[in-house]
């Protein structure tokens, strides 16, 4: 981020008139990177963002001022709700970033079986409804779950464990995709001159490979942890009475049709995203890290001292996972889970709520996000790279800020922004589009760490080598650039498309009669007494996803391999 | 479309066209459904199966209407309704809580419209100034787990009181006023027909017994229908369909004061169709549709119209009056900040 504009002094080999013409061509490719991304999240969302803190202002007798924010405070127990998300948000970030870590590890660096196995049960929470994840649950843990009937007690998960539980669940492959962006590119010289210098293997992860995924580490738990306590999804299936900060906007929103102080809590849990300062003067150290030219992909050995445990570990981590996803599988397949235990198909013989035709809309704008999404926070990504360090701190800063804002509140400002009449961003209103924008702000931090993290591996000295020899930055973006960043960008990719397939609580604000989604309609029938319906619809989405992703992830192996080698 | 991808992938270094592509599917995604003659938008938190029931014969009775029905849960649309209120989107608002329709800000955006049939209704049923009216109604019950109640050999409960015996302790779950409109209107039924002295009494004693305020007012009887917990106070409609998915749960109308909720309809003055939403809302109150009613509600306000099955199941008789407490909506929705507040500084964990 500090680096110097395009060296100038370089390209040698070329006529100054050319050489004015592509310095020229290169400005506005970096501005059209940086600008174009910019200017999209100013208008999806800034300007929402605006219209939420309006709200927070405009008081319920009409006037404006802090009315709500001094109402919040003497809500009672509300200091209660504030200790109570701190609590649960440090715990999940803490295991979150335990656990993260030794997977993302496990997979990229060492030698052990079974690596695809945990990377797609790590997967399965992005790719399941929040009602899988928590009916699994229930079903599992609940007073009247499976372990408790083998254990002939009624275990309370309800309350401080079961969110822990839940917020891991939910977070966990989140804070993966981000380690695994950092643990991806290494050099394996520091390796070998630390292995020569007699630095034991002990010696050489915490003085190499924790010092490198600093900023991987430190995105990941500001991600779990602003992630934890604007959610409340999990705190409204198994919080039980244990309130935290983010129920309060359910409370005033849902429960009592008011925006004022549903608003503020709003505007109140983006302070933690202040964090972020931190993280990106850690990004702007670039002593570690980052990627070299010469770099040497370290090729993992096999250490059983380490790869044995690491194996248990994550192969217990990923089989609990997919337990949870399985039971309300099989749960989709049972007549009557857990009273009458003989199979049938009949849950998916599904009409209410426009059937499956949802599903596909689904599909589409959920391509559409992770389309639109992967190339704005690529080019995003790329820009900043070079522009001055104050300007890119802000535009840092914007980026990180929209995983503050909780999926309701962000829906409601879509409303807010884009309901306007005369406005003629009024033609997006109702549209798909507009759903496909609403997902991938919703998830842009995610999807712009991950994508910073892994920019921080592509050498910058191999950039100025493509631009000397002659190399546009058209040619140091296809031949540099985007090689380098093929692993990552398909990881955003595919996470974008993921979460935009199953998340809901923006979308019910957006959708109308004509468009509607899959996520939408497993509520639906949740809402209709129809459990087993809505678990069989989750399980065609999850089944949708995971074909979609498989057949994307073979179109591109296919193309890049032609075009690569 | 995953083709499509695929190749823009490889194509998509210099090549112009993979933007302009993008450019086209984005243009073709912005298809809203911009409104045409004859198209009514109706938003509704009426639930799931009736609506297909009801909008199939509607629409075979108003064929030249395209009817298109939003559904959402009470709370939700109304934060919707509320937050798209600048601009509103629908024609006609169709069942929904009449204690959410009497909120002034709602109130705002409606106009008076007498619909052929609403003059028959009872007064206690529609808007003096014919702002609204309620064909249908909804009531809180009991979701016992009779499975659970045997194995740990307790009777079943059949009104509030006897929800408040400590052998219930800890197997007993309750919506959240704070978070849910069913919560409100049970606790809102026990204060208005208790008197509020003795009634926050007993909500404090009842508050021993109770494992966990859950907030959405449908949950209790899933957590009941499930065996977490042994009795969920919920709806009827949720007890009902408990029961006839096969779930071993007995519905229970408390004997002491079933709370109830009324299934607000109204007209949008914002309505740019407003002669076809005055059809529907016509249609809402025609003997056709009270027949179909009677599948699915317990309370039907429309003169004349047969004990529902529903009801009969409820065991309810056939002048639902004897048996309704008379509640005041414009009082429970006036007081309603302020009980809430009380119970979140009493009761409220």
């Amino acid at each position: 981020m500090t680096m110097p504009a395009t060296p100038s002094a370089i390209p040698l080999n070329r006529s100054p008139a050319r050489r004015a013409r592509s310095s020229a061509d290169e400005r506005l490719l970096y501005g059209a990177c940086v600008l174009v991304p910019v200017a999209a999240l100013l208008l999806f969302f800034l300007f929402p963002l605006a219209t939420i803190v309006w709200r927070s202002l405009v008081e319920e007798a009409g006037g404006v001022g802090p009315g709500n924010y001094l109402a919040l405070f003497r809500t009672p127990g509300i200091l209660r709700a504030v200790t109570n998300s701190l609590a649960v948000g440090l715990a999940t970030t803490a295991v979150c970033l335990v656990l993260g870590f030794m997977v993302a590890y496990a997979v990229q660096r060492t030698r052990m079986p079974g690596k695809r196995f945990v990377s797609a049960a790590l997967s399965l929470p992005l790719l399941a409804p929040s009602l899988v994840l928590g009916l699994g649950l229930i079903f599992l843990l609940g007073r009247n779950g499976l372990v408790s009937n083998l254990l002939g007690t009624r275990i309370n998960i309800y309350g401080f464990s079961g969110l822990l539980i839940a917020n891991v669940l939910y977070a966990l492959p989140q804070a993966v995709l981000i380690i695994q962006a950092a643990l991806r590119h290494s050099d394996a010289r520091y390796y070998d001159a630390a292995e020569v210098m007699g630095a034991t293997r002990w010696q050489q992860f915490t003085g190499i490979t924790l010092p490198n995924v600093k900023f991987g580490l430190l995105s990941a738990g500001f991600v779990v942890f602003t992630v934890t306590i604007t959610d409340f999804g999990n705190a409204v299936t198994i919080g039980g009475d244990f309130t935290v900060l983010a129920t309060e906007i359910y409370n005033q929103v849902t429960g009592q049709m008011k925006f004022g102080i549903g608003a503020a809590v709003g505007i109140l849990l983006l302070l933690p995203t202040g964090v972020a300062v931190y993280i990106e003067r850690v990004a702007a150290q670039r002593q570690f890290g980052t990627g070299s030219e010469s770099a040497l992909p370290p090729v993992p050995d096999h250490v059983p001292a380490r790869d044995v445990p690491l194996f248990l570990a994550t192969m217990a981590l990923a089989l609990s996972i997919v337990a949870v996803v399985a039971t309300v599988v099989f749960a989709s397949f049972v007549r009557l889970w857990p009273y009458r235990l003989d199979l049938t198909t009949k849950h998916y013989a599904i009409t209410l709520s426009g059937g499956y035709e949802p599903l596909w809309t689904s599909l589409g704008v959920s391509v559409a996000a992770a389309g639109i999404g992967t190339a704005l926070l690529f080019a995003l990504a790329f820009g900043l790279r070079r522009l001055p360090a104050a300007v890119a701190k802000t535009v840092y800063l914007l980026a990180v800020l929209p995983v503050g804002v909780p999926g309701l509140v962000l829906g409601l400002s879509y409303i807010f922004a884009f309901n306007l009449a005369g406005s003629p961003l009024h033609v997006l209103y109702g549209s798909a589009l507009l759903l496909a924008l609403c997902n991938f702000y919703h998830y842009h931090t995610q999807g712009f760490l991950t994508m910073v993290t892994g920019m921080r591996a592509v050498p910058p000295a191999l950039e100025e080598a493509a631009t000397c020899l002659g190399g546009g930055a058209v040619r140091v973006l296809g031949d540099v650039v985007v090689p380098v960043m093929v692993p990552t960008l398909l990881s955003v990719f595919f996470f974008l498309f993921m979460r935009s397939m199953v998340t809901l609580s923006a979308v019910i604000f957006l959708v109308t009669p004509s468009v509607t989604l899959g996520a939408v309609s497993v509520m639906r029938l949740d809402e209709a007494g129809f459990v087993s319906q809505a678990a069989a619809f989750s399980t065609c989405i999850m089944a949708v996803v995971a074909a979609a992703a498989l057949a994307m992830r073979g179109a591109v192996t296919l193309a890049t391999r032609r075009t690569v080698s | 479309m995953l083709q499509f991808y695929g190749r823009a992938w490889e194509k998509a270094r210099g090549k112009a066209w993979a933007a302009g592509a993008i450019l086209m599917a984005c243009t073709a995604m912005t298809q809203a459904g911009t409104a045409r003659a004859g198209t009514l938008t109706v938003y509704t938190a009426l639930e799931e199966d009736e609506i297909a029931d009801y909008v199939a014969a509607a629409k075979a009775d108003l064929p030249d209407i395209d009817l298109k029905v939003l559904r959402l849960s009470t709370g939700d649309l109304g934060a919707r309704m509320l937050a798209e209120a600048s601009n509103p989107q629908h024609d006609v608002i169709w069942g929904w809580a009449v204690t959410n329709m009497l909120d002034p800000r709602v109130m705002a955006l409606v106009e008076p419209y007498a619909a052929k049939g609403s003059a028959a209704l009872p007064a206690a049923y529609k808007g003096a100034d014919g702002s609204w009216f309620a064909a249908t109604g909804y009531m809180a019950a009991f979701c016992v787990n009779t499975e659970l109640l045997k194995a740990k050999n307790l009777p079943v409960p059949t009104s509030w009181k006897d929800l408040a015996n400590p052998a219930y302790k800890g197997e007993l779950v309750m919506p959240n006023p704070v978070s849910s409109g069913t919560g409100y209107l049970q606790i809102a039924a026990i204060l208005q027909g208790q008197g509020n002295e003795t009634g926050w009494q007993f909500l404090k004693t009842l508050d021993g017994n109770v494992a966990q305020y859950i907030k959405s007012g449908s949950k209790p009887c899933k957590s009941a229908r499930s065996g977490e917990y042994a009795i969920g106070t919920s709806l009827a409609f949720a007890a009902i369909k408990s029961v006839e998915e096969g779930f071993p749960i007995k519905m229970v109308i408390p004997t002491d004061g079933a709370g109830y909720e009324l299934e607000a309809s109204a007209l949008m003055k914002s309505s740019k169709n407003k002669e076809d939403a005055k059809r529907f809302l016509d249609w809402t109150l025609s003997p056709k549709a009270a027949a179909l009613y009677t599948k699915y509600k317990e309370i039907v306000t429309i003169p004349d119209t047969p004990v529902s099955k529903a009801a009969r199941e409820a065991g309810l008789p056939a002048d639902l009056q004897t048996v309704l407490y008379p509640m005041d909506f414009a009082k429970s929705a006036k007081e309603r900040d302020a009980i809430l507040q009380t119970w979140q500084g009493s009761i409220g964990r």
